[in-house]
């Protein structure tokens, strides 16, 4: 028992970290949470949907085509949503106001149009392997690896590449950093690109583990959770975040109550936040939203 | 042919009430189904005398439920077909008046006003859903209108819950959940014979604790011993710390009284940790999409229905109406069928459209045949029907299979 919730709390806890690192990616440049991302992440389970089950493509294409997809619908977002902020300098308030607009817009889009049925993704990696007892998804495991891959690609380009070094100083200063000729908008494209991106991993492995219908984006309210934790604005915060409040919610269920388990983390954010108000490797900011 | 059956059983309920004979499920009964035809074929088209007889359906056209709604209005049209070839009620064309209730509240107070209200309608059969039920029933009752829920089996969709008075103006035609809870348990126990069993069900939904309780007790009762009862909050989608705890128990059963999207996901979920258990739902579980879903993991479960498009006894029925339900045919269309059939026979034995008359006579419908039972029969004092069969489906090669009709001794 012990070890199968220490395994379904790392598989869980992979999840979240996916998806919180959307939102840490933007939260360290433009200081504010993007609440958009979790309706993001639920259009890449669509795209996934769309183009295993209507076109037949394998899930690695399918992934692919909801990653190119979610950048798309990320950028445009920005574009459309945070850019004619950015431009009237309006405080990081306006910008959530503005993402969670967007939120909303989004998932009405997808009542509309889709409606509120739900789907299931055609079989991938079914079947589990037995490690000392404990039965680990053959899914969570493929997800965990690519995810992994894919945190170790991010952090390789903001360390090793102009650009990642031009978004690092951006996060740390975006007035000083267009002064010294860091084309900002070109920047942000890449970021929210970048964010989109990892949307559609995460929108993916939802919809195959999962079921994909239009508020699937609620369960990135979590991610977002996991994000605080590590503290916001870090990649590496964000990957711990997430394993952290896998392994709680798990040991919770298991050994306390499922029912109160919601209880506890949210517990727990509220005395981490009070202990230490940046989270676990946050940077200190003047202004949180 | 069961239509026309019921066309005819109509218009032999009509003259036998002119008669003044009181045994009227009897005469019906034994008219064979190709004399019937027969007659049926020959009869010139009806002629109508008064003022139309106005039936409001309540029904979730588009939302959610949809999938449900739209076959419940389609079989509620079938049988205002049937009843006004037979001649219509006292004499007077059956119309009926759609409202889309979406499945929700606020939407069904206003369906039912507009039904009330505007239209004048002169009785009410839909509202689905037990919880949207609840909404209409201070407008009906104000208003003195009768109305049949097709599926709400939630007890206190008849009965206040406050007061524990009975709501006078509202009817069903289906089972309520302790019935289909001491059901399941029965099944389980004398038919599959599971002694042990645990139990997942949704702390946000009214319908799944009940029904799990009302599963536990009965399960036990029977003699069975309940290893786990574990629970999740609505809207939860991994399901793998609480089953962990179940598998642990290693049950022969897990009962999961839940919506048909849970349960897919538990199902799943529970067979990736190599829980072998065999898996039970309620009625919730009757929605097709349950089977796309859920694939694999779902096959070999049993359910419990309120209707079965398998049913022996309807299959001619179902046959014949086929080309009519353009989407997936569901239950609900069979007991909208039975809810008109009630309610034609009650205003024509009330005699006049006056509803409260007209509730009188629902509650003291007896031995009436129907289209899923030849004796259908209400209990006075709660508006639900008594020995409801309780129809056994199971999962087989990705679709729905009627096992059995299963009638459990109720103490």
């Amino acid at each position: 028992m012990l070890l199968q919730t220490l395994v379904t709390g790392l598989a869980i806890g992979g999840v979240y970290a996916l998806m919180a690192v959307g939102y840490s990616l933007v939260f360290s440049i433009l200081n504010f949470s993007n609440f958009a991302h979790g309706v993001i992440i639920m259009l890449g389970a669509y795209f996934g949907y769309y183009l295993c089950s209507s076109l037949g493509l394998g899930i690695g294409a399918s992934m692919l085509g909801a990653m190119i997809g979610t950048a798309v619908i990320s950028i445009l977002n920005e574009k459309l949503a945070y850019r004619p902020l950015r431009l009237r300098k309006a405080v990081p308030l306006y910008f959530m106001i503005s993402a969670m607009g967007a939120a909303m817009f989004l998932e009405n889009m997808v009542y509309v149009t889709v409606g509120s049925h739900f789907y299931s993704y055609p079989s991938f990696f079914t079947g589990s392997i037995s490690i000392g007892g404990a039965y680990v998804g053959l899914l969570d495991i493929v997800a965990l690896s690519i995810s992994t891959f894919f945190i170790i690609l991010l952090t390789l380009f903001l360390n090793k590449t102009m650009m990642g070094t031009a978004i690092r100083a951006a996060s740390r200063d975006m007035l000083v950093a267009s002064t010294l000729g860091v084309n900002i908008d070109g920047l942000l494209m890449v970021v929210f690109a970048l964010a989109g991106g990892f949307a559609g991993i995460a929108g993916v492995f939802l919809g195959v583990k999962y079921l994909v219908y239009p508020t699937m984006g609620v369960i990135t309210n979590k991610a977002y959770i996991a994000a605080v934790i590590g503290g916001i604005g870090s990649l590496p915060g964000a990957i711990v975040g997430g394993l952290i409040l896998g392994l709680v919610e798990s040991f919770v269920s298991a050994y306390i109550s499922t029912t109160l388990r919601d209880v506890f983390s949210f517990s727990m954010l509220i005395i981490l936040l009070l202990v230490l108000p940046s989270g676990l490797f946050g940077k200190t900011l003047d202004e949180k939203l | 042919m069961i239509k026309r059956f019921g066309a005819v059983l109509l218009v032999m309920l009509f003259l036998i009430s002119l008669i003044g004979c009181g045994n009227a499920g009897n005469g019906g009964a034994t008219t064979s189904p190709a004399t019937s035809a027969q007659t049926a074929s020959s009869d010139p088209a009806p002629s109508f005398s008064g003022e139309p007889i106005k039936i409001g359906h309540a029904v979730a056209l588009t939302g959610d439920a949809s999938v449900f709604g739209q076959s419940e209005a389609t079989g509620l049209e079938l049988a205002v077909k049937a009843v006004n070839e037979a001649g219509g009620i006292l004499g007077r064309e059956v119309v009926l008046v759609k409202a889309d209730t979406r499945a929700d509240p606020a939407e069904t107070v206003n369906a039912v006003r507009r039904l009330v209200d505007q239209e004048k309608v002169h009785a009410i059969i839909g509202v689905a859903q037990s919880g949207v039920a609840m909404s209409a029933t201070p407008i009906v009752t104000a208003a003195k209108i009768p109305m049949i829920s097709t599926t709400s089996s939630n007890p206190y969709v008849t009965i206040n819950k406050e007061t524990g008075a009975l709501n006078k103006y509202v009817f069903r035609v289906c089972f309520i959940d302790p019935y289909q809870g001491t059901a399941t348990a029965q099944y389980a126990f004398k038919e599959l014979g599971v002694k042990n069993a645990a139990i997942l069900y949704d702390v946000g939904s009214d319908y799944s604790q009940w029904l799990a309780t009302y599963f536990e007790e009965a399960f036990i009762a029977a003699g069975g011993t309940i290893t786990g009862k574990e629970a999740y909050r609505t809207g939860e989608l991994d399901f793998r710390a609480p089953l962990g705890k179940i598998k642990e128990t290693s049950p022969e059963l897990l009962f999961l009284p839940v919506t048909q999207k849970d349960a897919a996901l538990i199902c799943k979920q529970a067979r990736d940790i190599k829980i072998e258990s065999i898996f039970m739902g309620g009625d919730n579980w009757a929605s097709p999409d349950i089977l796309s879903l859920g694939k694999e993991a779902v096959e070999g479960a049993y359910f419990i229905n309120l209707a079965s498009f398998d049913d022996p006894r309807i299959k001619g029925w179902v046959e014949e109406n086929k080309s009519a339900f353009k989407g997936d045919v569901v239950r609900n269309a069979i007991l909208a069928y039975d809810a008109m059939l009630w309610l034609a026979d009650s205003i024509e034995r009330a005699g006049s459209t006056d509803g409260e008359k007209i509730a009188t006579e629902l509650e003291n419908t007896k031995d009436l045949e129907v289209l899923t039972t030849d004796s259908f029969n209400v209990d006075p004092a709660t508006h639900n029907p008594l020995d409801r069969a309780a129809y056994i489906m199971t999962i087989e090669n990705n679709a729905f299979k009627y096992v059995m009709t299963f009638a459990p001794a109720v103490n």
